[in-house]
């Protein structure tokens, strides 16, 4: 059964990626094509719809749909990948999205406090991991210069206009 | 010069514990080599040819007295007592060992300094025009924006990851000291039609592999706008830079693939959509940070043509016309510090010279030093009746060589002998360049020159835009060097033209006399320096002088 970290805390995962085998209390993910597709050919999608998405899918497609969708699973294939880190903030500014934001991949706990702040609230790290010990990764940072999705750093504040 | 508050002082203190940890789990075998890699590269730390090396972050090149004092203590206590600054103003130590860089780590936050962001792909450290503040042609005072750019690059969340390192500089002067064409961003103040700043923006510079000049994609930037503007273009970037390969993953890249226009409307309309979540930079907040970098207690001082006793030695006048520029304040002047002696590596350092200027500094300069691009050090505020006794300490610490801007200023990356990039050495061949043209008064007669070399096509010498520009290469295992003539880093940017064959390492000072030659021969007046020459007559002359006789393979 795998781990994961989700709000926080340690939860076991109900989600199934295309090619596991689902139970009875599973959430399907489906890619954003597939998905996109099957609304478009005028399927039902929604409500609780899980949406995985890669790199370098793009988002604008995407956003008109978001009230069908519940989870949307951001991949990091590779170590470096930044480009999750986009997606994530424009999802939740942007795009307003405020269902479950997941970072799947090579992470470590060292990503943690960056993935936080950019709005993903939960984590399918690599499954070395402790994820235990990775939860004070959250903690890495009480300051910060930039705003962010999380609510416990306190954050530099440029003076404002007068 | 920014003084840390508590955010500041709590962020690099929570950053030491972090790389703490994060190596300790390397030592354990809880990281892999890989996983480790982008880490410590945010942290400064390379894996090297003989040992790791640091790389400590010099803000725009500001340094104070007591920071260079634990410049020196970190030299003479973790490394051989001595270190190499860099043409990104910033000092890179080649010999420490990776159990006790988070102690380095840990002695810099005491004084207000760090290694974050000084490698990896992210943004790195912010360049300035080393004469900020005391220049007479600049705008403005640039560093307040510097640091403000600062803060926001530092650990920003949505940037931590990008495709390949990232760089800005930063210029307030038409004579652009920062060479802000070459870099991933440039930024450039410029005042409105009705007096108040903004910035001219480039984008899509660099050098390596792919040298290309940047290209102007916003005339004019509100001041409001700084932050958000960059961080659309950050955004683009980051979205869209090619992640297949590391040598294609530059902005600059992305910049020339799409076009500069298309790139820009890219940028325009990130920037728009992206107005409601942005920062937004008041001008209180510029006010609030400018204050920081509000101009020393200068004395009411004239000006005098030098004076004091000294006065009238030769070399002291050479030093005088060489090694220091007009202030913006009366009785003023800027001192250039020679890291250019002959026989050591351009840029090295050691602890006791810099003990020892932190004291002068500390007597002379209101306490401050600056590292300049060039590779060579700053007291900016000097009274000029201290000018002879500057002189005569410099002098006796090996720091007054009179070669500011001549052909012996030379750019150099640390080279084969340090580096694993490295195709050739640089170090060695800079010294058989100062071997060569160890006559001051040839050299004051060629008037200004830049030589720049690097020993491997990443460019970190910058060959590129050097008046002569030297890339060491590696033919069936040997070091042999490319010449390029022409370059230069600003009015405006050019990159070099390449003269030919490569020559090997021994024919490298004997091309350049060549080179030299064919410019006296050719130079209009005295005033005419060897690029304008070069661009005047174009490279021709050159190589057939250059490759006329069987010394040199055709």
């Amino acid at each position: 059964m795998r781990r994961i970290i989700c709000r926080r805390e340690l939860i076991t995962d109900d989600v199934r990626y295309p090619g596991e085998t689902p139970g009875p209390d599973t959430r399907a993910v489906q890619p954003l094509a597939q998905f996109i597709g099957a609304l478009t050919a005028g399927q039902s999608a929604g409500p609780q719809a899980a949406i995985l998405i890669g790199p370098a899918d793009e988002l604008e497609g995407l956003a008109v749909h978001l009230a069908l969708v519940s989870l949307i699973v951001v991949e990091f294939p590779k170590i470096g990948e930044g480009r999750g880190h986009t997606q994530a903030r424009m999802l939740r500014q942007r795009y307003r999205y405020t269902g479950e934001l997941r970072a799947r991949g090579a992470l470590k706990r060292d990503q943690l406090f960056f993935l936080a702040r950019c709005g993903f609230d939960s984590f399918d790290l690599d499954p070395a991991e402790d994820l235990q010990a990775a939860l004070a990764a959250f903690s890495d940072f009480s300051v910060a210069y930039q705003d962010g999705s999380d609510a416990v750093v306190q954050v530099r504040r440029r003076a404002a206009a007068t | 010069m920014y003084r840390y508050d508590q955010i500041d002082q709590t962020l690099v203190n929570e950053r030491v514990a972090q790389f703490r940890d994060q190596t300790r789990r390397f030592l354990a075998g809880e990281l892999s080599e890989d996983e480790f890699r982008p880490l410590r590269l945010r942290n400064g730390l390379y894996i090297q040819r003989f040992a790791p090396m640091l790389r400590v972050s010099i803000p725009y090149g500001l340094l104070s007295s007591r920071q260079l004092r634990m410049l020196a203590h970190i030299a003479r206590t973790y490394d051989r007592g001595y270190g190499h600054f860099t043409t990104r103003q910033n000092i890179q130590y080649n010999w420490p060992q990776l159990e006790r860089v988070p102690d380095i780590l840990a002695d810099l936050a005491s004084v207000e300094m760090h290694a974050i962001q000084t490698s990896g792909n992210c943004i790195r450290n912010i360049t300035a025009d080393h004469l900020a503040g005391v220049a007479p042609d600049e705008i403005a005072d640039p560093r307040p924006y510097c640091e403000i750019i600062r803060q926001w690059a530092a650990l920003h969340p949505e940037f931590s990851y990008l495709p390949r390192k990232f760089k800005i500089a930063v210029t307030a002067s038409p004579a652009d000291r920062a060479a802000v064409e070459i870099h991933d961003i440039g930024v450039r103040l410029k005042r409105g039609p009705n007096g108040e700043i903004g910035f001219e923006i480039l984008a899509g510079g660099g050098l390596g592999r792919t040298p290309i000049i940047g290209k102007v994609i916003r005339a004019f930037l509100p001041q409001v706008d700084l932050l958000a503007y960059l961080e659309a273009i950050l955004r683009v970037y980051n979205r869209h830079g090619r992640r297949d390969n590391l040598t294609k993953a530059r902005v600059k890249i992305l910049v020339r693939a799409l076009g500069a226009q298309e790139f820009t409307r890219q940028v325009e309309e990130e920037f728009e959509a992206n107005r409601e979540f942005a920062p937004r930079l008041e001008a209180r907040e510029v006010e609030r940070m400018a204050a920081f970098f509000a101009p020393p207690p200068y004395r009411q001082l004239e000006d005098s043509a030098g004076g004091g006793t000294g006065a009238g030695a030769p070399a002291y006048e050479a030093w005088l016309r060489y090694n220091t520029r007009r202030h913006k304040i009366a009785g003023y002047r800027v001192v250039f510090v020679s890291l250019k002696k002959h026989g050591e590596a351009p840029g090295d350092m050691t602890a006791g010279q810099m003990e020892a200027l932190a004291q002068l500094a500390d007597r002379v300069s209101f306490g401050m030093v600056r590292a300049t691009h060039d590779q060579n050090l700053v007291l900016a505020d000097v009274p000029q009746a201290a000018l002879p006794e500057v002189w005569r300490e410099l002098d006796g610490l090996g720091l007054a060589t009179a070669n500011i801007g001549t052909l012996t200023d030379m750019i150099c990356c640390p080279g084969l002998d340090f580096c694993s990039l490295a195709n050739a050495g640089s170090i060695d061949v800079a010294k058989q360049i100062h071997a060569r043209f160890d006559d001051l008064d040839y050299l004051y007669d060629l008037g200004p020159i830049e030589i720049k070399m690097s020993g491997c096509m990443n460019a970190c010498g910058h060959h590129h835009i050097g008046h002569i520009g030297i890339l060491g290469v590696d033919k069936h295992g040997k070091e042999w060097y490319q010449i390029t003539i022409g370059g230069s880093s600003t009015g405006p940017a050019a990159l070099g033209e390449v003269i030919g064959p490569s020559v090997p390492k021994d024919q490298v000072s004997e091309t350049i006399a060549r080179l030299l030659e064919v410019y006296v021969r050719e130079r209009h007046g005295d005033d005419e320096r060897f690029v304008d020459a070069v661009r005047r007559i174009g490279i021709e002359p050159f190589q057939e002088r250059v490759y006329e006789t069987h010394h040199l393979p055709a």
